[in-house]
């Protein structure tokens, strides 16, 4: 193991002594590496607000509805669509919520008109619903065990709706929902998947039995949270789940399908510019071959008397090669810092929000190491092969 | 175990050395010649006369066409590059008229590359490399590199860096060549002062005055040797 230390030693003062020709050499793979970067990162950057915002979301969140192909009545979903829901195995959490239809609310009387063209919906919902579309109350707090089971007349409202009705935090109020007074308990934050939630009143699955309903409130919709990397396959198998063959169809969808579309990276344009990266790698690389090469000849005094000194041919080769070696990690190094810069200063010039994969500057810095290596190959071949009686002009 | 005076170290049995494929040269034919622990030789002879193929037979830079070189016992044909280089670097210590100094280390640097690649400590090789240029004068130059050096003290950082890995055999290939004559004197002096039972001095040199520090005189013509004189001190 020593003999690989003293190697790598003897190498770098090989580099360190000639400065201006390592730095040169090592100008190929800075450029190569670098343009990648810059490329690679760029073109996603350039949808880097949409990649962040869907990071933000998540994509594991499913959308179960259900839909009638008859269509008069508001479908419903069987009574236990939860449970069911819960027993596929990559089912992580589930929400029910159920609207329901020809009850109007009226936030204030004179306005009652107004609201009865345009309604806001009602929504029955469970006490998971915040948890599982990863939202928090913006005040107040959401419908819990004791509403549902006292049938207590509290209701939570969307966020978009506060600000309508100009409900300030802290504020206690009542709202008319069908002609019953409920309290407003909480106001719910923006949801961004499902912006229909923001303008909606929430009550519980027990109040809307009790007050509008004689029968069971059966859910019309779940969100369901998949374990991470199943939610195709989650909601391929949901519907199924949830009819068991009954007469209900259900559909299940993605909300964050189409922001997912709409944030991939033009591809085409990535691998041109990071053909023309590669490009200059390879270019690079020729220009170690060759500058090290003449290097061998010039040393040729060096190599013959460490060959003398007992260096054998193997050590000598591999002595070379570690020079490759050298300018490889530091020409692959500084493109990644060079590559990085740029990054910094085109998202900041365009505006565009600084998306880096992580592990591009590695596979930049892996790709400097073995293009360096393989063009060291020559030149460390080379200086095996010298033929020490040669070198040492001999009186 | 070291050797004891007069032990042979190094044998060459009716070695020849050719060129060529169509038009066959031989540089040497048929040469045996013995080299002992304690020897002090030079090998002379006109231009042409095969020394320095010689040279190149004694120092495992080269192989015989014909014939059998055996150091300390071992035939060098039978060891391949890794065997023949680790021959080199532990029995042999070379010393050529052109210094050959590796122009981007120290002196120090210098002598501590023939104590690479052998498992001592980086405080060991710095340690033995002092020692070694301390021995031919140069201990206070160690950080200098060879640029700042003059010829004759270049030739010294040379000679520490032959005799740092203590060899059975000194091989020099027109030590003083390229020297002056204050030079030339001091380097003599520092072979001189080399001189031990244990191992052998060998010089090649066309040099008359060189050659007449030596003991033993071997002098070639034609890839021959002509004559292996023993010389009493002057
Ligand atoms: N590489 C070689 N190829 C062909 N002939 C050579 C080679 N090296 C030496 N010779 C020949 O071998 C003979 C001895 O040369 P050399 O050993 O250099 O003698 P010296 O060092 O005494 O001048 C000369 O005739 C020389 O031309
Ligand atoms: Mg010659």
């Amino acid at each position: 193991m020593s003999r690989y230390r003293e190697l790598l030693g003897v190498a770098f003062a090989g580099l360190a002594a000639r400065k201006s020709r390592t730095l040169l050499i090592m100008l190929g793979p800075t450029l190569g590496v670098a343009a990648i970067i810059a490329a690679v990162g760029l073109t996603d950057s350039a949808k880097g607000d949409l990649k962040l915002k869907l990071r933000e979301l998540g994509t594991d969140l499913i959308v179960a509805e259900a839909s009638s192909s008859f269509g008069t009545d508001t479908p419903k979903m069987p009574a236990d669509a939860v449970p069911r829901a819960l027993s596929v195995p990559t089912v992580d959490r589930v929400a029910a919520v159920s609207e329901l239809s020809g009850v109007v609310v009226t936030p204030y009387a004179e306005a009652a008109s107004v609201y009865e063209t345009v309604p806001i919906p009602v929504l029955a919902a469970d006490s998971q619903l915040p948890s599982v579309l990863d939202v928090t109350m913006v005040t107040g707090r959401w419908l819990n065990e004791f509403d549902q089971q006292e049938l207590a007349r509290s209701a939570v409202i969307g966020q978009g709706l506060a600000e309508e009705i100009d409900m300030l935090p802290g504020e206690s109020r009542s709202i008319d929902v069908g002609g019953k007074a409920y309290a407003v308990v909480g106001i719910l934050e923006r949801v961004e998947l499902d912006p229909a939630l923001n303008n909606a009143v929430f009550i519980t699955f027990g109040s809307a039995e009790e007050d509008f309903n004689d029968e069971d409130q059966e859910p019309n919709k779940l969100y369901v949270r998949a374990d991470p990397g199943t939610e195709r396959d989650t909601s391929a198998i949901l519907p199924i789940a949830i009819t068991l063959g009954g007469s209900t169809e259900v559909a299940a969808k993605i909300p964050t399908d189409l922001l997912a579309a709409q944030s991939e990276t033009d591809t085409t344009l990535q691998f041109i510019v990071a053909g023309m990266g590669l490009l200059a790698l390879v270019v690079g690389a020729v220009g170690i071959a060759n500058v090290m090469s003449i290097s061998v000849i010039q040393r040729s005094s060096e190599i013959g008397i460490r060959r003398a000194l007992g260096h054998s041919r193997s050590t000598v080769g591999l002595q070379f090669l570690l020079e490759a070696l050298g300018v490889g990690i530091l020409g692959g190094l500084l493109g990644v810092v060079v590559g990085l810069a740029a990054m910094w200063a085109g998202t900041n010039l365009a505006d565009w929000v600084f998306v880096l994969q992580p592990w591009l500057p590695w596979a930049g810095l892996v790709g400097a190491i073995l293009v360096s290596m393989l063009a060291g190959i020559v030149p460390a071949l080379k200086a095996a092969r010298l033929e020490p009686l040669e070198t040492l002009r001999l009186g | 175990m070291s050797p004891v005076q007069g032990q042979p170290l190094l044998e060459l049995d009716r070695v020849s050395r050719a060129y060529g494929e169509e038009v066959v040269v031989y540089a040497l034919r048929e040469v045996s010649l013995t080299i002992r622990a304690g020897d002090f030789m030079a090998i002379i002879g006109p231009s042409g006369s095969g020394k320095s193929t010689m040279l190149g037979l004694l120092g495992v830079l080269d192989l015989p066409s014909d014939g059998v070189i055996r150091i300390d016992g071992v035939d060098v044909g039978s060891l391949d590059d890794a065997g023949r280089s680790k021959m080199r670097g532990e029995s042999i210590g070379f010393v050529f008229q052109q210094f050959h100094l590796i122009p981007h280390l120290s002196a120090q640097g210098n002598v501590e590359t023939a104590l690479l690649y052998r498992n001592l400590s980086r405080k060991e090789r710095t340690d033995r490399a002092r020692a070694a240029l301390d021995r031919v004068g140069l201990g206070a130059r160690a950080g200098h590199r060879p640029v700042q050096m003059s010829g004759g003290e270049q030739q010294r950082v040379a000679i520490a860096r032959a005799i740092v890995t203590d060899p059975l055999l000194i091989l020099a290939d027109e030590p003083t060549g390229a020297l002056d004559t204050t030079n030339a004197a001091n380097v003599m002096e520092i072979f001189e002062s080399l001189r031990s039972p244990e191992r052998a001095i060998v010089m090649v040199t066309h040099d008359l005055a060189v050659a007449d520090h030596a003991e033993r005189r071997v002098s070639m013509l034609d890839g021959q040797i002509v004559a292996d004189e023993i010389r009493l001190p002057a």
